[in-house]
């Protein structure tokens, strides 16, 4: 994001935000459609994930690439209200690591390549979507995620096999 | 990319496509609405920092001087500490409305740079490579949101590029973030206040003060608990640091 159109921003110019928000609302909503499954929950995520980057602009520094603040709180949102949704504490997924049958237990009327993905488990699945939909690279999925970056190395490498083999399978079985 | 690669790309857009430009339209029309028909936008505005010298024991010119005649110096440093503070006492600190006496317990933090009052009766000190934290001495129930107050310092970085950085991160990581404010107390330093939600009991609040060392670095101590604990746990975590003082 261009310096000047931050500086504006800051002054509270409309033109500039709405120049950010034409900018990113796009990808963003494609990135939280595909996070929260959920087109209501992804407008939500996408809407307040825009005011508190208004509201916080001041906050934001430079030492982070601007695409990485705005996706980490993206994220962040995504995650906050599918838990609230789901009522549910979200589980430290990295403790599995390394386990070759992390997708989700049910994959009945899976039969693509997306439902294959949808069925990944998270620590695969968010750093894969972020990947695919926005182009980010390691080190800005790691940013995104505060992860490091080899530990976003390896979990896109893993979850991309995991694709491979499910996609195999699924072929194999005429799906 | 090759060509798994574009099949993946292509169908996560092909997916994700349906109502995008109609999507976008109603949250612009809602943006618009919230944060441009007020005439006044709430902005971030760190004050400038108080010129009241922060709160620094300077341990007497004997202690050092004492200090470099033992023949196990860290050992002797700590003793010349527990010398200068008294090892117990009793402090009233307001829970809830109520004035309630507690003892607490000198423990100095990590290679003896500060010394801080714990109420070991609720809490516990858990040193580390980096950074110390207090937490609950008995581990909460996996319900409650974690409750811990972490100090470290940054020896090389000063108060107002840490604050910088924080201010980033809890933007990042919560729904509401006040503005950073100057604070002569519980410490003398800076105040970043977060809340996640807000209107849960659940709700997990931050405050994270920031002081300077006195030495070109800085003291981060970071309180979290959630919204329903503000007037138990929050309320004890102050009355705790109140009685952190650095060692110079």
């Amino acid at each position: 994001m261009h310096e000047d159109i931050l500086k504006e921003i800051k002054k509270g110019n409309r033109d500039a935000f709405r120049h950010l928000y034409d900018e990113y609302a796009g990808y963003a909503l494609r990135t939280a459609k595909a996070i929260t499954r959920n087109d209501e929950l992804a407008k939500d995520a996408v809407q307040e994930a825009f005011i508190r980057v208004y509201r916080n602009i001041s906050s934001y520094d430079s030492t982070l690439s601007f695409g990485a603040w705005f996706y980490r709180i993206l994220v962040n949102e995504c995650n906050r209200l599918l838990s609230k949704e789901k009522k549910v504490v979200p589980i430290d997924t990295s403790l599995m690591e390394g386990n070759p049958q992390l997708t989700e237990p049910s994959e009945e009327g899976v039969t693509d390549l997306y439902g294959i993905i949808q069925h990944l488990a998270d620590l695969y699945r968010i750093p894969l979507l972020l990947k695919y939909i926005k182009g980010f690279s390691e080190k800005e999925i790691a940013d995104i995620l505060n992860l490091n970056q080899n530990t976003v190395k390896s979990r896109l490498f893993n979850g991309r096999n995991l694709l491979r083999d499910q996609l195999s399978l699924m072929e194999m079985e005429g799906k | 990319m090759d060509h798994m690669d574009e099949r993946i790309k292509k169908e996560i857009l092909k997916h994700t496509e349906d109502s995008i430009d109609q999507l976008k339209d109603e949250i612009w029309s809602h943006l618009d609405q919230e944060l441009f028909q007020e005439k006044s936008r709430k902005r971030i505005k760190m004050r400038k920092k108080s010129k009241v010298i922060p709160f620094i024991i300077t341990a007497a010119a004997a202690v050092m001087i004492l200090f470099t005649t033992q023949t196990d110096t860290g050992m002797a440093f700590i003793k010349q500490i527990k010398d200068i503070f008294v090892p117990e006492k009793e402090i009233i600190q307001s829970i809830e409305g109520t004035e309630e006496p507690t003892d607490v317990v000198l423990q100095e933090g990590k290679d003896a740079e500060y010394v801080i009052y714990i109420d070991e009766e609720r809490y516990k000190l858990i040193k580390g490579e980096d950074s110390d934290i207090i937490t609950t001495k008995e581990p909460l129930e996996e319900r409650y949101p974690e409750v811990s107050m972490t100090i470290e310092q940054f020896k090389n970085i000063t108060p107002e590029d840490i604050v910088a950085s924080k201010e980033t991160e809890l933007a990042s990581e919560y729904s509401k973030v006040t503005a950073t404010e100057s604070v002569s107390d519980p410490v003398e330093g800076f105040k970043l206040h977060a809340i996640d939600g807000g209107t849960e009991w659940d709700s997990p609040v931050t405050n994270v003060y920031v002081i300077d060392n006195k030495n070109g670095g800085s003291f981060v101590i970071t309180e979290k608990y959630f919204l329903e604990a503000a007037e138990g746990h929050g309320a004890r975590f102050y009355a705790m640091l109140q009685e952190f003082k650095i060692v110079e």
